[in-house]
């Protein structure tokens, strides 16, 4: 029972990461209905931001972690502006395909920044271990784990109680309509895209801060988030939070369970499972699990 | 005509000279009058303006793959090297240019190949050939071409392969020592887990480890691992269920990092080995830095950057200040040595240095002279592998205050296993 909890709290933390970035595909998707692609070089550039901060400028690592997330939204904001606001109108698909262009771009310049060397963020006394009833956290994914708890908070309250998040709403709800109630819907794609880099970027932090830090193939990561997504939900901001975790805690239960219940399935069949659960869930909700059902008049 | 026209006509004529002179390739390349990648045109920004040039190749890392963070400083490394030889007259007449064909095959076989292809008749002999799977990739055409390469890996198969000039213990003799080592001096006598990329670079290491494991009467167990950090969830489980004493880790450095830290975390007391390319001192400013010097040890061909060795010496002195200490570094200079050493033995040959003399050459090496980073009879290769081939490897432990993060806790020793193993296969094979 113990390693079982154990894998589950292991799941948790990298799940985490997969939620923030769930979240940023969620967001995006949700006032424009693109799915952007280029959530992987967002969040290496987060990373990239955070390094630069506390390493070469020597910040403590919470303001370069704010700093970043600063950073990381003013680059979606941007790409937002150069790259999808003279597209507005044309078919989804073809936003979608620009937002791959718009991920290989930036992943040139981070390439270009990275090197050879990863380029590592230190966790202020990340190593540091707490171990309650024999389950063991590290003081890094303890404070991964509260980061991801505020942040969902904090857009949830945001959605709720601000006239931006209503805005975002609406402009969710029907981009045309919202335009006739006076809302300016390019200002909330930009919202939509600069929460989304705040997003990658605190995401990025803490990959930065793992033990192999950021090297050229870590935005690989971030593709993990897309079964999240798919199995929350596209529209559904808890869906993306519970999509995540879920992704993070079956791909550790499976490494835990699986050579010894299946060892037919072969070996490191952990990465593929987020996978087949993503598979499942379509199976039985097509639309995920939190996802909105689409009526169509035929 | 009109102007129109004539601009159309123009453009034509403009394109089609392009076309023409893009087909008809580089024919003032270093293909010479002397022989395949030897000229008697000094090379490009000779140092000896006297000498002919002898054209040397390198397939590495250099960008993407998971040796980036060591083949670029091989590299550099073989650079600085053959650019001594330059300034201490070159060989036989010759200055040696590596800088010319230089490519990056992203540790991708097929890459690889496409990279030899491209500089197969420029040069004489590859300096670097960077993998096992990638050098494969091109032997059989090394071997039509009859050149001779370095390769920037330990494989046990080098042995058995002619044109292949290997340095240092290979993976599955530095396994053995590794486990004999931890048997030793860490008190592992239970359960031993070789984890490892699958294929031949973990295969080989692994093979050495269950060698080890059985004369050490340990259990043994296999765990195969992708590449990329994230990717090591299910290792590190594995790992933790089977309760081991010893882990031996055959990866690249994030991935070792990441199942060290993954295996702290999670409260593992034993011991761990890794192979010689799991080291980069990079890795010291991780997360895992704690983890590593409580559990990490590493096993190698040769001493760290810092060892006091006139090789090293020279290596650090060619480098200079500025250099960041990497055990790249050291790889790249000890395993030039041979090369020179086969150089200057074809160029005493009827006919003087070509590629035939140079694979007669490096298989009739007695000794070469690595200047104190490996013992002279380390570069034998005139004899079968059982009798020649070196068994001793070097334990290091992580070390901050050391150049490259790592200083010798072990040095040369071949232990028991190694010193009884029958070498008469390799351990791994590469087919």
């Amino acid at each position: 029972m113990e390693a079982f909890v154990q894998s589950v709290v292991n799941g948790l933390g990298q799940g985490s990461i997969y939620a923030l970035l769930a979240l940023g595909y969620v967001m995006i998707y949700k006032a424009t209905h693109v799915i952007s692609f280029a959530q992987p070089a967002l969040m290496i550039a987060g990373g990239l931001y955070a390094y630069h901060f506390t390493k070469v400028f020597e910040l403590p690592f919470w303001v370069g972690m704010v700093l970043a997330v600063l950073a990381g939204a003013l680059t979606g904001m941007i790409v937002e502006r150069l790259a999808l606001r003279p597209m507005i109108g044309k078919p989804v698909f073809t936003l979608a395909i620009i937002t791959i262009g718009i991920d290989i771009v930036l992943r040139i310049f981070a390439n270009r920044y990275i090197g050879v060397q990863s380029k590592i963020v230190t966790y202020p006394n990340g190593t540091k271990r707490y171990e309650l009833f024999g389950i063991t956290i590290s003081q890094q994914r303890l404070g991964l784990i509260a980061v991801t708890i505020v942040t969902v908070v904090a857009l949830a309250l945001f959605f709720r109680y601000t006239r931006a998040g209503l805005a975002m709403r609406a402009t969710a709800l029907d981009q045309e309509t919202a335009m006739a109630q006076g809302i300016r819907v390019g200002v909330i794609f930009a919202l939509a895209w600069a929460i989304a880099g705040g997003l990658a970027a605190i995401a990025g932090t803490f990959v930065a801060a793992g033990t192999a830090g950021i090297d050229q193939a870590t935005w690989i990561i971030a593709l993990k988030a897309l079964p999240a997504i798919i199995i929350g939900g596209l529209d559904s901001v808890p869906g993306a939070v519970v999509g995540g975790l879920a992704v993070g805690v079956i791909e550790a239960l499976t490494a835990s369970y699986q050579p010894d219940v299946a060892p037919w399935l072969g070996n490191n069949f952990s990465l593929v499972a987020p996978y087949a659960l993503m598979f499942l869930v379509l199976l039985i909700r097509p639309y995920g699990l939190f996802g909105t059902k689409e009526v169509e008049r035929v | 005509m009109t102007k129109r026209t004539l601009l159309r006509v123009a453009a034509c004529a403009v394109t089609a000279s392009l076309v023409l002179t893009a087909c008809r390739g580089n024919d003032s390349g270093s293909g010479g009058e002397a022989g395949s990648g030897i000229t008697d045109e000094a090379c490009p920004n000779a140092v000896n303006a006297d000498n002919g040039c002898i054209y040397l190749g390198a397939i590495s890392d250099l960008t993407k793959g998971p040796f980036a963070p060591l083949a670029v400083p091989i590299t550099d490394a073989q650079k600085a090297f053959w650019e001594k030889v330059n300034e201490d007259g070159g060989v036989g007449g010759y200055d040696i240019s590596l800088e010319e064909n230089i490519a990056d095959a992203e540790y991708n076989p097929e890459i690889h190949n496409r990279k030899y292809q491209e500089m197969r008749d420029d040069i004489l002999a590859l300096a670097q050939t960077l993998g096992s799977s990638q050098t494969l990739a091109i032997l059989e055409d090394m071997k039509s071409d009859d050149v001779i390469g370095v390769p920037a890996s330990w494989n046990s198969a080098w042995e058995f392969e002619d044109q292949i000039l290997e340095s240092g213990a290979n993976y599955c003799f530095e396994a053995m020592n590794g486990v004999d080592w931890a048997v030793e001096n860490r008190g592992a006598t239970n359960k031993v887990v070789a984890v490892g990329y699958p294929g031949d670079y973990g295969g080989d290491a692994a093979a050495g480890v269950e060698v080890a494991a059985k004369a050490n009467e340990m259990e043994f167990v296999k765990v195969e691992t992708p590449n990329g950090a994230d990717n090591q969830t299910g290792a590190i489980q594995q790992i933790l269920g089977e309760q081991a004493d010893l882990v031996f880790v055959s990866t690249g450095p994030a991935e070792m990092a990441t199942i060290v830290g993954g295996l702290a975390q999670n409260g593992f007391k034993g011991t761990v080995v890794g192979s010689s390319p799991t080291w980069n001192p990079a890795l010291l400013g991780s997360a895992a830095a704690p983890a590593l010097q409580a559990l990490y040890f590493q096993a190698g061909p040769w001493g760290p950057f810092g060892t006091d060795t006139p090789g090293h010496q020279a290596m650090r002195d060619a480098l200079g200040p500025d250099v960041k200490p990497n055990d790249g570094y050291t790889s790249g200079w000890a395993w030039s040595y041979p090369l020179l050493a086969a150089l200057e033995a074809a160029a005493e040959m009827d006919g003087g240095i070509s590629r035939e003399n140079l694979v007669k050459a490096a298989g009739e090496l007695e000794e070469v002279d690595y200047e104190g980073m490996l013992p002279n009879e380390a570069g034998a290769s005139n004899g079968e592998p059982n009798e020649v081939a070196f068994r001793e490897s070097v334990i290091s432990r992580v070390d901050p205050s050391a150049p490259s993060g790592v200083s010798i806790e072990q040095d040369f020793t071949a232990g028991p296993t190694a010193s009884d193993y029958d070498f008469s296969e390799p351990c791994f094979s590469l087919q």
